[in-house]
């Protein structure tokens, strides 16, 4: 197995030695619903720093979505630990787990998920409202977000009105808003076009540098492997290569 | 934001919500409808018969009501009198002397009730405003007043006389002639089919039976304090003598005709709301199933499950307020237009109901209680309903339904 200490990397420039946010000690998880038990994660070690721009690659069946969600406390591991700014989150009760996601983790799923019966600017600050941020706040916020990633002006139309791309630009800006730790994006682009791919990535990176937010995201689109800044390839539960690019 | 989501949500499938609504707004509406215009068809029955005749609570002789005769009268008794009126809420008596005679005119004979009362004192029937030809008796007058139907039987008018035969006190025989000198109606068919009603003197010596009584009918306001105004008096009368008597005790007849009704029409709403539960609890299964997704969404990015039952739960409660409120909202000119235009029965069933000695009348009745129940039901069912989404959402597996 190939892989690269960050630490030690020369690749990192100016984001190199940031504190770490999340660590993961061997990370397992096997699913024996179903007639074959199916091992998709098979022992991961990994850590990510703050400020980060990582891809999780990998075949379909890999393990990314599976890896991403016990990350981000939507899944417990069949063993192994994920610790959140050093905190161990298996010991969180599932109420203290969802207001951690509140609070740390912004979410940005391949089906965009918007919710339907609210306007683009109600969904992109649907998390400042649970988090109770008065509306003052929530409208300077949302105003410089979408003027930011191109959607100003669409603030009240409904999602079901909106392209695919423009949808998971408000996604982009729900997961955003509340300056969240770090930003779990499982095949965000695997829904749209090469143009708004591009678009996308582009404005993700812009908040990346801007607001210093980490992103780690899931693909398996060459494009968006592309403009990573560091590569995560999954294989069979297994990490496989963690290279750091410099760009 | 709860609210407007829950509002939002509600209006997402307009016409499935529609349905609901409109199903849930025509059920309380029948069932108000319905309800009142049996309660409403009961107080007038019971204020016909007992309101306005018996009075909600008589003091007898204490044998009188298991065999009604005079012999089971009694005489007017200071203490007796003073017992009464000093129990609480007692506002005043009416003071009777009844018994069966044979009347004729002509060629007619039928049987009557006679009735000796205080003419002026006796509020309760309020024979004096039911007057339809003649006019009213006084104290002193030896004349009598007729039932209307009884005076048609009889082909009499006011100043004809009327000859009556019975028994009196101790197996005296009572013979007299009276002038008739008013026809009355009394809304009760059967009474005024046969009721005769005389000065108390006139009937006592009537029936020679000088001071004597048979029934004491205890006034009060509140027909709903009957049993404890009945209970109060069994506590001061010398029970060895005298017994006081609710009306359901003195006509237990129409108390059970009054509750076999009642529970039919319960039923039978009842029956319509089970249709409407099940209505109701679809919407709220499929409005559940169809966004397992969108809850578990939800709860990934950071909203406590409570909150999401919140807003699951004031979506079913607006659905069905809207329905109950719209549903209140018909009724209530619908009662107040039969209240004031009651239904008439015709045919058979006013036949039975005459025969029952109750108007073939239906008036609506407005009560707060009927809403309430209804409110009730809808509330329980709503709440069951939510139960359904309430146990999903707490059931939700964040992973499995995403993945949907
Ligand atoms: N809930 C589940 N039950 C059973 N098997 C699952 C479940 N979720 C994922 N898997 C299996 O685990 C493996 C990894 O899946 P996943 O993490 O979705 O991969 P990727 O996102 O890289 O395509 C696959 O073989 C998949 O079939
Ligand atoms: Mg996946």
């Amino acid at each position: 197995m190939k892989k690269e200490t960050k630490a030690s990397s020369p690749l990192r420039g100016d984001k190199r030695g940031a504190p770490v946010i999340i660590e993961v000690r061997g990370l397992h998880k096997t699913y024996t619903e179903t007639e074959v038990e199916v091992k998709a994660i098979n022992g991961i070690d990994l850590s990510f720093e703050e400020g980060e721009f990582t891809a999780i690659v990998g075949p379909s069946g890999c393990g990314k979505t599976t890896f991403l969600n016990m990350i981000g406390g939507l899944d417990v591991p069949t063993s192994g630990k994920v610790f959140i700014n050093g905190t161990d989150i298996s010991t969180f009760s599932s109420s203290k787990m969802i207001d951690f996601r509140l609070n740390n983790i912004g979410f940005v799923f391949q089906a965009y998920n918007l919710i339907p019966v609210l306007t683009a600017k109600e969904n992109a600050e649907f998390i400042m409202q649970l988090q109770g941020r008065p509306k003052a706040e929530r409208d300077k916020r949302i105003a410089e977000l979408f003027e930011a990633i191109g959607i100003a002006g669409k603030e009240n139309i409904k999602p079901s009105r909106l392209s695919g791309g423009q949808q998971q630009r408000v996604a982009v800006a729900r997961a955003l808003a509340s300056k969240p730790k770090f930003i779990l994006a499982d095949e965000p682009t695997a829904n749209l076009d090469s143009k708004a791919t591009a678009e996308l990535l582009d404005i993700m990176h812009e908040l990346n540098r801007q607001e210093k937010v980490t992103f780690i995201f899931s693909t398996h689109d060459k494009r968006v492997i592309e403009r990573a800044e560091r590569i995560i390839t999954l294989e069979d539960g297994k990490v496989v290569s963690d290279i750091i690019v410099n760009i | 934001m709860d609210l407007l989501l829950a509002w939002r949500n509600i209006w997402r499938n307009r016409k499935r919500t529609l349905i609901t609504v409109t199903l849930v707004t025509l059920s309380v509406t029948v069932a108000v409808f319905m309800r009142s215009l049996q309660e409403g068809s009961y107080a007038r029955m019971i204020e016909n018969a007992v309101g306005s005749f018996t009075g909600y609570v008589q003091v007898h002789q204490k044998d009188y009501w298991d065999d009604k005769t005079l012999d089971n009268g009694m005489t007017e008794n200071d203490t007796l009198m003073e017992k009464i009126l000093s129990a609480d809420g007692v506002k005043g008596v009416n003071l009777r002397l009844e018994s069966f005679s044979l009347a004729s005119h002509g060629n007619s004979t039928k049987g009557a009730l006679i009735m000796g009362i205080i003419p002026e004192k006796d509020t309760l029937m309020d024979i004096q405003s039911r007057i339809k030809g003649g006019s009213y008796i006084t104290e002193e007058d030896s004349s009598v007043i007729l039932g209307s139907k009884l005076a048609s039987f009889l082909n009499v008018s006011p100043g004809d006389t009327i000859v009556l035969l019975g028994q009196g006190h101790y197996g005296q025989s009572a013979v007299g002639a009276f002038p008739v000198k008013g026809i009355a109606k009394i809304p009760a068919p059967d009474l005024d089919r046969q009721i005769v009603i005389m000065p108390l003197k006139l009937a006592q010596n009537y029936f020679s039976f000088p001071n004597g009584l048979t029934s004491i009918v205890v006034l009060f306001d509140d027909p709903q304090r009957t049993q404890v105004i009945t209970d109060k008096l069994n506590a001061t009368l010398d029970t060895t003598s005298y017994k006081a008597l609710s009306w359901q005790k003195m006509s237990p007849e129409m108390v059970d005709m009054i509750n076999s009704d009642r529970a039919g029409g319960i039923m039978m709403i009842a029956i319509l709301y089970m249709i409407i539960a099940f209505g109701v609890f679809g919407t709220v299964l499929m409005m559940t199933e169809e966004r397992k997704k969108e809850f578990a969404v939800m709860v990934a990015i950071g909203m406590q499950k409570t909150k999401l039952a919140t807003i699951s739960f004031l979506e079913t409660i607006l659905m069905n307020s809207i329905g109950v409120i719209a549903g209140i909202a018909i009724t209530i000119p619908i009662i107040l237009y039969f209240m004031y235009n009651p239904l008439m029965m015709t045919g058979k069933e006013a036949e039975s109901f005459e025969k029952l000695g109750i108007e073939p009348i239906m008036p609506t009745i407005m009560s707060f209680k009927i809403f309430f129940h209804q409110i009730l039901v809808i509330l329980s069912i709503s709440l069951v309903a939510f139960m359904y989404s309430l146990i999903s959402i707490m059931r939700l597996k964040i992973i499995k339904a995403i993945r949907r």
